[in-house]
């Protein structure tokens, strides 16, 4: 009998490596499969399906929480209007883990089992690179409200739009306040070395350059360090007069922690996006986390419809803040019904001229796609500076739409103190 | 030469927490000669109770070390006495099937913890959290220096229990010989058991100990398998006296290796001195100390 059963536990461990295995052999079949089904038959019933692909798990999971959450309650609003021509739009998710295989293989289930009509959601870049490449050999629509290597948009890919600026934009409010506030001589630029980071830090690099500011130190890391003084070590002995920083959440929360017990005192901390702008950040430094800037690309008090409507429906449904990913999110979901709604058919061929002809004002600003420098498909987005002043996440920059003064010079001895 | 001190004092400090994450492993490698896969998802699942017992009942996480390290010790022995030594009585087509186990196990455990927890990143921020004791220039992070006096303290007391006792001198028996202990009249199988027992416990204080400073979330469990992984074999399997070496040597070299040369490449020095030991030193650390 116990021979029976290590056999048969042998054969299911032996089944689940050939599952392994055989994802390639499937690959073929399926492109077999997606010449027949090129004419993309309408969605069933009074239902549109759209896949939304988030990660949900893993890494970076908190992220994908707010998006989802923000997804959800603009598909609500959306379908109590009255859906997609009186079809009921439905969204479905996939988790993929913050990993690009799962990703992949995500939007394959999406695309040809799910039928789904276009893709949504993406948000790491390495794991929306995959996705986009799936999409686009697929033929089928993908707008990405959160990937932002430079990359995704630069392939040509016509099936491919993007709703958010490239990584490489988002500094862009940030080098104006360094050039009429700050004016630093010298700069250390600190990344995760992940296709956001790098991409974020090269601009960035790069900026510095033109600006004539002295790039003492360009380092990236792995993320997931315990400890980040051999590298912040680095930056003391340097003295930079800012710090730059691309970081995911919670190595941004122990940078500035490890950065306040090293004593680092430059003139300015500067985070650029992602980790540095949500609620757990402040809950995680406490007073390290106080007076750092981040760039960021929307905020609740921007004169854009809707936004502080979204701000405080979001806060009161979810019981919790929102920012910049979710109000991408949740202009995502109103870019897709749009498109939805104008498309002659929900043959993909439509759907990518609907999409491309979006030209819509949403909470996150004015959406219309076009093609620029190398980039193709790609919106274009104001950026814009906040601060964490006393636990709240202020807009300082530009000062026309600041929601409070920025916070500068820094006495940092003081506000550390101790 | 700051620079070269605070990167040293970095290096140590961690390395005596990696060192007691690797002893774990090392024990249990020596005793029952398999390499627990499931190590590092051991201590996540200890972090997660010191999480649940600092959140909702306010308690210290060096408390919870009394709470946290016998709860694992019982999941430990469990997991050794009903999943484990089963597997030896069972013919198989793989020999190694005790292994395949581990990895099963630490799956389990990430997803249970994921089902209850959902994969947030939690952290534990206590008043001390962020306190450093400073001698010269050099910064002490307080909870580290905190850190690495217990898991000095619980090496210590690990080598009286196997060197003083009876019950570990059993251990060490069954660790050289199983057939000729148990021809002594040693209990192997319950010596497997208390084994396990120990090794989890000794990862879910690594685990607890690490909380103030660092974070948690479900998949956490992975890394440092990983991390102890590389510390058993450079200290030469199944040598303790070798993995506390190993844990410090890690730890150092991966310190030095982010200050000098990147920290994109902590993690490739790490690799590139675990490749090193194995073609070079195959035996590990321990054959320099010949203990």
């Amino acid at each position: 009998m116990k021979r029976l059963l290590t056999m048969t536990l042998a054969c299911a461990v032996g089944l689940a490596m050939l599952s392994f295995l055989g994802c390639s052999s499937e690959q073929k079949t399926e492109k077999a499969e997606k010449a027949e089904k090129a004419v993309v038959a309408a969605p069933a019933g009074d239902t549109v399906t759209v896949g939304i692909i988030l990660p949900l798990s893993g890494g970076q999971a908190k992220f994908g929480e707010v998006e989802k959450k923000s997804f959800d309650m603009a598909l609500d609003e959306i379908n109590t209007a009255g859906g997609i021509n009186g079809k009921k739009l439905v969204f479905m998710y996939e988790d993929d883990t913050g990993r690009p295989d799962v990703g992949r293989s995500a939007a394959e289930k999406l695309i040809n089992k799910d039928k789904v009509v276009m893709l949504g959601g993406g948000y790491s870049s390495s794991v929306t690179f995959a996705v986009a490449g799936v999409a686009q050999q697929n033929r089928l629509p993908f707008l990405i409200n959160t990937g932002s290597a430079d990359k995704i948009t630069e392939q040509g890919w016509e099936y491919i739009f993007r709703l958010n600026p490239p990584a490489s934009e988002y500094p862009k409010a940030v080098e104006s306040f360094l050039t009429e506030v700050v004016k630093p001589k010298s700069a250390a630029i600190l990344f995760e070395n992940s296709n956001f980071g790098t991409s974020s830090s090269k601009e960035f690099n790069e900026t510095c350059q033109r600006l004539g500011i002295e790039v003492v130190l360009l380092e990236g890391y792995e993320h997931g360090g315990v400890d980040f003084k051999p590298l912040l070590v680095k930056v003391k002995e340097k003295n930079p007069d800012i710090v730059y920083m691309v970081s995911y959440l919670m190595d941004a929360s122990l940078l500035m922690k490890q950065s306040k017990e090293l004593q680092i005192m430059p003139k300015a901390f500067i985070g650029g996006g992602a980790g540095f702008t949500l609620p757990e950040f402040i809950e995680n430094t406490g007073s390290a986390g106080n007076a750092v800037f981040s760039a960021t690309l929307w905020y609740q008090t921007l004169p854009y419809p809707g936004a502080k409507e979204y701000y405080d429906k979001f806060v009161k449904l979810y019981d919790g803040p929102t920012e910049y990913h979710g109000a991408e999110a949740y202009a995502a979901a109103f870019v897709i019904a749009d498109t939805l709604k104008r498309a002659k058919s929900f043959s993909a061929e439509d759907i990518r001229q609907a999409l491309a002809e979006t030209d819509m004002t949403t909470v996150f600003g004015p959406v219309k796609f076009k093609a620029y420098d190398t980039k193709t498909n790609q919106n274009d987005v104001a950026t814009y500076m906040v601060q964490w002043i006393d636990g709240n996440l202020e807009l300082v920059w530009p000062e026309t739409h600041a929601s409070k003064k920025y916070m500068y010079p820094i006495d940092w001895a003081a506000m550390w103190g101790k | 030469m700051d620079v070269f001190l605070q990167t040293l004092v970095s290096g140590v400090l961690i390395g005596g927490i990696y060192a007691l994450i690797g002893i774990g492993m090392t024990l249990i490698m020596g005793v029952m000669h398999i390499i627990n896969l499931a190590h590092g998802q051991l201590m996540m699942v200890a972090m997660y109770i010191t999480f649940v017992l600092y959140q909702y009942l306010g308690l210290d996480p060096y408390v919870s070390l009394f709470i946290a390290m016998p709860a694992l010790f019982l999941l430990g022995a469990v997991i050794q006495k009903l999943f484990l030594n089963p597997l030896l009585k069972v013919d198989s087509i793989l020999p190694e099937n005790q292994v395949l186990m581990t990895v099963g196990i630490g799956m389990v455990l990430t997803e249970i913890v994921r089902i209850i927890f959902g994969s947030d990143y939690k952290s534990v921020t206590t008043s001390y959290s962020g306190s450093v004791m400073y001698l010269g220039d050099i910064a002490f992070n307080t909870p580290m220096v905190v850190a690495f006096g217990i898991a000095l303290a619980l090496t210590a007391g690990l080598f009286y229990f196997l060197l003083r006792t009876d019950l570990g001198k059993s251990v060490r028996a069954t660790a050289q010989n199983k057939e000729a202990a148990r021809l002594m009249g040693v209990n192997a199988e319950r010596i497997t058991v208390l084994t396990f027992g120990i090794g989890a416990g000794l990862v879910a204080a690594a685990g607890t100990l690490l909380l103030p400073i660092f974070y948690l979330f479900p998949d956490i469990g992975g890394h440092f398998t990983l991390k102890a992984f590389v510390i058993t074999i450079l200290g030469g399997l199944g040598s303790t006296v070798g993995a506390i070496f190993g844990g410090v040597v890690l730890g150092i070299a991966e310190s030095f290796g982010a200050t000098y040369l990147s920290m994109d490449l902590k993690d490739v020095v790490g690799m590139v001195i675990f490749l090193l030991v194995l073609i070079f030193l195959p035996g590990g650390l321990k054959r320099l100390t010949k203990i």
